[in-house]
């Protein structure tokens, strides 16, 4: 048997997946958390089901991507009984798709969610009644707080899948034109399709090519009849049933005024500290990680490491194993793991911050501070938050991109967030940072931070003025109830995602270590293999493959062929990058390497240019292989793919360049260049200014927005014109 | 009038939805002819706006709230 779980975003439908099947699926308080099906089963002795997590949907006509995912299961009905999650603190909203549901002639069962907030509120809502009403069951519960969850399992396995359910129905006017319509579609539920959306629904339906016309005629011979826009005649005879129902069953605390969200957005949004807050918490987030404390913290764990790793090594040593095995563990594995697990508590960090920020319902208004100004580059304020979970991994990040309504606004956000620094390469700006600008560590991580995000939207601008032209991204969002986020959540949300760390740590990145040890620790010497001692690594195979690709990075600022190895072994994971330059660098005398022990190291091998360049180059270069193929999923086309990673692998080497060319520079010359450079500027947009002046045709475009592209062509087209109607 | 020419802390009501890429969305979030309306402030930057509907907060574009034509009331 499959259930389905469907309800509007945000209303709890993941918490409620986790609680029934036991997965541990990401859970956020912003809608468009989950995007995409997810199957797992029902935790019940006595039936077996499959239980499907679906995106959230406000309604059956959709407008993006995994919107359609979850109307299509709908509308092909592949599931044999809906939960229906109704979030109770938005009842008559969240009823809306409950109506439209019913319809159908799928079984339903309606979860009303969050009850916990209505209690606490102090209000009643009569859900045997409502039972009654809309004759199917309705079970209270609260996915967060555990309740309700056995009867609700309960209620499934008792449920009578044979038993139909009263038809709604509307006034004779509606009733009338629905049986005109199924006399060409048979399914009442697809008519209702159909009068509501046009001829998008038929795509479910079965209706011969010869019919078609007569269906359209018909169509448009119904607008005539009601006084109402004949899109708005089903939602408005909905909501008018919906409201009936709430004034008889619920009972509402008008005491409730000023809600406590609203005191918080008082502050958050204020039209002038709004910005500022928004800027301050990225900061400080960083500054949490990156500064006194987050690099405190490190030296402590870099230590215990150190303690644990030495007495392995002596333990080994008094083995006495061949010359071969204490290389690969001392070198190797242990030189590689230290290096990057040193990171984890400045990780643990970031990671903590980002999960409170996800589950208190922050990152919604972060997409509504920022629309306006993401509009210009053809985004909307909801590609903000694909890019702030860029900052924790671009995998799910390019994901988010699918919550996006139209094509070209998703591939720009695709494309720039790999410039957005994910967690990975923070332990690269955390070695070199540390090694090489002691005070001001944290303000040059900062910087790769920023640099990143104007990298990103500098990008979407090109993309947009060239290849983009008719972007314009649509922009409407629900703001969710602020929530405390839960002591399990945020701990679950920061634990998945450094175990994900840890497990990438033992298992890739550990072959990707014994590999690199390997090419680097052999070499030919006098026609046979032989292991190497420490100064004569450059002997090595991977010596000689870094001596040849060193010349292509000599311009930015690369002058040792161990730079080159760690960074092109970032292509595996970002953090392989740290881990080879620990297995490279680790040589010069001690045992044990790791991140603050490979600072003396560092401090020979690079000045502070170089290492901002290479830190440059890591964080624009091409995202690691997790990324890539996502990247590929997500933009769908091989063309756009391959671009992108040429592009990023451009612009990475074009930036690093110039950082380093210009740096080498002495002030005088710096001065002159920058004073020719800002001349040229002007005149260029001098002369821009006067071009458009001469040739504005179509000056009135921003200010009524006519000019862009309606975003569903196909379904405004078969619904004919009424939808642009004044 | 429009929706956009309402201030911060008034209410109207809807009246009519012209044509606009959103325009059935904006109907099934419950915004028909008749529906009360609050209108709670905009954005730093003067533009999405906030308003509340059916209970929940919902932002739009000034340019999605042009479409909108409303009638102002007094609570
Ligand atoms: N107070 C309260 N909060 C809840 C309850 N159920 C879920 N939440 C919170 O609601 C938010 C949304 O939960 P999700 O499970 O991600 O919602 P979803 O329906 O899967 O959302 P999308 O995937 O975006 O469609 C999270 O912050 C949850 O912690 C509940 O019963 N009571
Ligand atoms: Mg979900």
């Amino acid at each position: 048997m499959n259930i389905a779980l469907i309800g509007n975003p945000n209303s709890g439908k993941t918490t409620l997946y986790n609680e029934l099947t036991g997965a541990k699926q990401s859970v956020g308080n912003w809608p468009g958390v989950t995007v995409e099906k997810k199957v797992g089963k029902l935790k019940s002795k006595n039936i077996d089901a499959n239980i499907v997590d679906l995106p959230g949907i406000y309604s059956l006509s959709t407008i993006s991507l995994e919107e359609e995912v979850s109307s299509n299961y709908i509308m092909d009905k592949e599931m044999d009984l809906i939960i229906n999650i109704v979030d109770a603190s938005s009842l008559e909203r969240n009823l809306f798709l409950t109506y439209q549901l019913l319809d159908s002639d799928i079984p339903i069962i309606v979860a009303l969610n969050g009850m916990d907030i209505i209690d606490k509120n102090k209000e009643v809502i009569d859900h045997k009644a409502l039972s009654i009403a809309l004759d199917l069951p309705v079970i209270p519960i609260s996915a967060s707080k555990k309740i309700g969850i056995e009867d609700l399992i309960s209620a499934i396995e008792s449920f009578d899948l044979s038993k139909k359910r009263k038809q709604i129905s509307y006034n004779k006017q509606i009733e009338e034109v629905i049986s005109l319509i199924n006399e060409y579609i048979e399914d009442r539920f697809l008519s209702i399709r159909f009068f509501e959306d046009g001829l998008v629904a038929l795509d479910h339906a079965s209706v011969p090519e010869e019919k078609q016309p007569e269906l359209i005629e018909l169509y448009h011979s119904i607008k005539g009849r009601f006084t109402l826009d004949i899109d708005m005649i089903m939602p408005d005879a909905r909501y008018n049933k919906i409201i009936n129902l709430i004034d008889k069953f619920y009972n509402k605390n008008d005491l409730l005024k000023i809600t406590t969200t609203d005191k918080i957005d008082k502050v958050l949004t204020h039209k002038y500290l709004g910005i500022p807050i928004f800027l301050g918490i990225m900061f400080g987030v960083f500054f949490l990680a990156f500064g006194p404390l987050g690099t405190f913290i490190t030296v402590q764990f870099v230590w215990l490491i150190d303690q644990f790793f030495i007495l392995i090594i002596n333990g080994i040593a008094q083995l006495g194993m061949s010359p071969y095995i204490s290389s690969l563990i001392t070198k190797g594995i242990f030189g590689g793991l230290a290096a990057v697990v040193g990171f984890l508590p400045q990780l643990m960090i970031l990671f903590l911050a980002m999960a409170i920020l996800e589950d208190s319902g922050y990152m919604s208004r972060a997409a509504f501070i920022m629309d306006r100004a993401l509009r210009k580059f053809g985004l909307s304020g909801k590609s903000f938050i694909p890019m702030l979970i860029g900052f924790g991994c671009s995998v799910p990040a390019i994901s988010a991109t699918r919550t996006l309504d139209k094509d070209e606004d998703r591939k720009i956000t695709a494309m720039i967030i790999p410039f957005v620094s994910c967690g990975a390469k923070a332990p690269i700006y955390g070695v070199f940072a540390g090694a090489l600008f002691s005070n001001g560590s944290y303000i040059v991580v900062f910087s790769m931070y920023i640099i990143g995000i104007m990298v990103a939207i500098l990008s979407a601008i090109l993309f947009k003025k060239t290849i983009f032209k008719s972007a314009s991204a649509n922009y409407i969002m629900e703001l969710p109830q602020y929530r405390r986020p839960t002591l399990k959540n945020t701990w679950l949300h920061t634990w998945e995602r450094s175990k994900d760390f840890l497990i990438k740590a033992g298992t890739i990145l550990l072959a990707a270590f014994i590999i690199i040890w390997f090419l680097s620790y052999f070499g030919i010497v006098g026609g046979k293999i032989t292991l190497l001692s420490d100064d004569e690594i450059s002997k090595s195979f991977l010596g000689y493959i870094g001596k040849i690709i060193l010349p292509v990075f000599r311009p930015i600022g690369f002058n040792d062929w161990r730079a080159t190895v760690a960074i092109l072994s970032g292509f595996v994971a970002k953090e392989s990058v740290v881990g080879t330059l620990g297995i490279l660098y680790g040589v010069s005398g001690d045992v044990v390497e790791n991140g603050s022990a490979l600072y003396p190291s560092i401090r020979a091998a690079f000045t502070p240019l170089q290492a901002y360049s290479f830190m440059l180059f890591a964080l624009l270069a091409i995202p690691c292989i997790a990324a890539v193929s996502a990247l590929k999923r997500e933009l769908n086309s091989n063309k756009w793919f391959y671009f992108t990673l040429a592009y990023e692998l451009v612009v990475a080497y074009l930036i690093a360049m110039a950082v380093f060319q210009v740096g080498s520079l002495d002030s005088g010359t710096i001065l002159t260049i920058l004073f020719t450079a800002i001349i040229v500027v002007f005149v260029f947009f001098m002369i821009k200014k006067f071009i458009k002046q001469k040739g504005s045709a179509c000056a009135s475009c921003d200010e009524f927005g006519s000019c862009s592209l309606p975003q569903k062509i196909k379904y405004l087209d078969k619904k004919g014109e009424n939808t642009n109607e004044e | 009038m429009t929706l956009q020419d309402i201030n911060p802390g008034e209410y109207c009501i809807v009246k009519k939805i012209r044509g606009n890429n959103l325009r059935k969305r904006i109907i099934d979030m419950g915004l028909i002819t008749g529906t009360k309306v609050y209108v709670k402030k905009t954005a730093p930057l003067g533009d999405p706006v906030e308003i509340i509907v059916r209970g929940y907060s919902l932002t739009l574009r000034k340019a999605e709230a042009r479409t909108i034509q409303v009638e102002r009331v007094d609570k």
